[in-house]
């Protein structure tokens, strides 16, 4: 079907080829035709006159007044034109087309005596047989152009089934998917085994410039583990006091946001794999809740449901929702549970609009109301969120307040 | 975090013989992790490198080990496969990498559990007295008992809080599977006749297994019966170490049941 519409796309490259090709055989076929029409043209009229002049010279010689009666000698019965010039030169011949269906050829000369003599041949043959070929070309110029511009389309078709698969291969780089390759790269050495290069070399460098930059975070996130192994550690053997808690909170900041930021890079390289099984979910997210420590006022509706689930990846994703709500949104906290539906929203301010159409970017927790943080909690959260294959998206509730609504497969 | 540690830092309830060899090259973590051990009761033995550990394992005055994934000269996977050609100690691997590439080496090289830097310490002896509870379960500690687990001289009995399920009381049953014989008493397991040495943790799934044959055991069932792990257990390791045990009993004694777990062959 596809094939179809392509075929008969009329601004497909393949009918402007064909169309230029069947513009160049007219104004081939016509130049052609034109110069031989001119020229049998030409011959007829040499070989006209020579024919009248023979005929007159013949007449004149014999005594035979049979053959002397074909002879005109009255001026009037002349064509001008054959009058003035045999007046002029003594001998003179012209082609007489004013009777449109028997052209002749006049041949005249001056006796001595001044008087005028001329005969005339009929041409009517030879005007047939021109007529005759000036059909055979215009027939043949439209039978050849007849097979030359559809076999020129397919001819067509094939650069342009290559443009179109370097077509098809960009938008799948630009699709996110960055292995796609033309793998035409300098197989015939035109301008789209070209273009086709460039594609790939460019897919390649993007593919290479990604890989360097994932791999970059998860090495410096990888780094900082061994020090902050020894931080954790030591941090729990500090004897208890108010500076002590606050080493501690920080380090646990930090380690948070260690731990992000190599899931982030784990779910950007794509080597995550999601452990799925079914989950009651109503239990499971009130369970989730409680290991948050966080206050939440949860509401179940409906019948129970069963998701099917990674578990230790939804509790991720609640535990960075209810986190992200009390530290970017205002109490209470509500979620919520409808069939395999888990609704988190909040009273604060709201989700910022960058979030809301461009979705979690790291780093970014948008306007400065919304507080601080890293931004990396909802990110991870997104991202964990496909890997599950669970839809989450966010907007703002009419009367204010932040709602992420996360959608889980059914069980 | 801290308070959690406080709680559970029994220093009554550790026995004061229960010694851990660390393997562990960067200098702060050793030392005080050695520290933090030593507070839960533990004796800690350290060495800051691969050759340097396996010669302190060879002296075997040890009841655990446990490994840095990442250290100079011979690592920590290294180190466990070597270990692991003669001895059945149990091990637990410290990765700084949490992926697949650290993880399933370690378990494929023989150890029975991990934990990925930074791990605070409530969980890493959570993780030691799971894995020594595995090792020292038997109800009678029987010297027999010896060629299945480790063979370490000075082997305290069972470590306090042991695992209730198994310890219920000596059930002295020989369990036949085919050529396979498990000795649920003496623990001792034989293919064709032939004593088959088990890793602790081995032998747990196994026995485990065995207490159910012929019926299909779930990964989380396993992971929460023979590794304490509560819902959020990595199954990978459940996956491995059916792997290991596959190969010194037969491939075809345990059974995988796809999208449910595995099964032993009657």
């Amino acid at each position: 079907m596809e094939n179809l519409r392509g075929l008969l796309h009329w601004r497909s490259l393949r009918w402007r080829i064909a169309l230029l090709v069947a513009v160049a055989c007219g104004a081939m076929a016509l130049t052609v035709g034109l110069l031989v029409h001119r020229s049998t043209y030409e011959r007829s009229v040499n070989d006209g006159a020579a024919k009248a002049h023979s005929v007159l010279e013949t007449a004149l010689g014999s005594d035979d007044p049979d053959a002397g009666g074909s002879l005109v000698h009255r001026t009037e019965e002349m064509p001008p034109d054959l009058v003035r010039e045999a007046r002029d030169r003594g001998e003179a011949h012209v082609l007489d087309e004013s009777k449109r269906y028997r052209p002749q050829m006049w041949a005249a000369r001056k006796l001595p005596g001044g008087q005028l003599v001329a005969v005339s041949v009929d041409m009517t043959p030879d005007q047939l047989s021109r007529a005759a070929l000036d059909r055979h070309m215009w027939q043949y110029s439209l039978l050849v152009l007849a097979v030359v511009v559809p076999l020129s389309a397919l001819a067509a078709e094939l650069p342009n089934r290559r443009l179109r698969r370097v077509a098809r291969t960009a938008l799948r780089i630009e699709g996110g998917d960055l292995a796609a390759r033309t793998g035409m790269r300098g197989r015939t050495g035109d301008e789209i085994a070209e273009i086709s290069g460039t594609v790939d070399s460019m897919a390649d460098s993007l593919r290479e410039r990604l890989l360097n930059e994932q791999r970059f975070t998860a090495d410096v996130a990888h780094e900082l583990r061994t020090p902050l192994m020894g931080l954790v550690t030591s941090a729990e053997l500090l004897p208890e006091s108010e500076a002590t808690d606050l080493v501690r909170d920080r380090v646990q900041v930090l380690r948070t946001l260690v731990e992000d930021l190599l899931e982030i890079s784990r779910l950007d390289a794509g080597v995550e794999q999601a452990d799925l099984r079914p989950v009651a979910l109503a239990d499971f997210v009130a369970e989730a809740l409680a290991r948050t420590g966080a206050e939440a006022r949860l509401a179940v509706r409906g019948a129970p449901a069963v998701a099917r689930t990674d578990p230790r990846r939804l509790d991720r994703i609640l535990a960075n929702l209810v986190v992200n709500a009390h530290r970017h949104g205002r109490p209470p906290v509500d979620v919520g549970v409808d069939g395999t539906t888990v609704v988190v929203r909040d009273h604060g301010p709201g989700f910022p609009d960058s979030l809301l159409t461009e979705g979690p970017q790291r780093f970014r927790t948008g306007s400065a109301e919304r507080g601080r943080g890293h931004g990396l909690g909802l990110t991870v959260a997104a991202g964990q969120a496909q890997l599950i294959g669970a839809s989450l998206t966010f907007h703002n509730a009419a009367d204010g307040g932040a709602v992420a609504t996360l959608r889980l497969p059914p069980g | 975090m801290s308070h959690t540690a406080e709680r559970v830092g029994p220093d009554a309830a550790a026995p004061p013989a229960v010694t851990i060899l660390l393997v562990e090259d960067d200098e702060v973590i050793r030392r005080s992790v050695a520290m933090a051990l030593e507070r839960y009761g533990y004796r800690v033995v350290t060495a800051e490198d691969g050759l340097t550990g396996l010669e302190l394992f060879r002296e075997g005055r040890h009841d655990l080990l446990l490994l840095d994934v990442m250290l100079p000269g011979l690592d920590g996977i290294g180190l466990c496969r070597r270990i692991r050609e003669t001895g059945t100690d149990p091990i637990l691997l410290m990765s700084a990498r949490g992926d697949a590439l650290d993880v399933v080496s370690g378990l494929e090289a023989g150890a029975d559990d991990y934990v990925v830097k930074p791990v605070d310490t409530a969980v890493l002896v959570a993780r030691i007295r799971s894995l020594l509870r595995r090792a020292t379960f038997a109800p009678a500690a029987a010297p027999a008992a010896t060629a299945a687990t480790t063979a370490g001289p000075g082997r305290p009995g069972a470590i306090g809080d042991g695992s209730g399920k198994v310890d219920e009381g000596p059930r002295h049953a020989r369990l036949v599977f085919g050529d396979l014989a498990v000795d649920t008493g003496g623990l001792e397991v034989t293919l064709s006749g032939e004593p088959v040495a088990l890793a602790p943790t081995e032998l747990r799934l196994l026995l485990e297994f065995a207490a159910s044959p012929g019926i299909v055991l779930d990964r989380q069932t396993l992971l929460r019966n023979v590794w304490d792990y509560g819902w959020d257990g990595d199954t990978r390791v459940v996956d491995l170490c059916v792997q290991r045990l596959r190969k010194k009993i037969g491939a075809e004694r345990i059974e995988t049941v796809r999208g449910f777990g595995y099964k032993l062959r009657r």
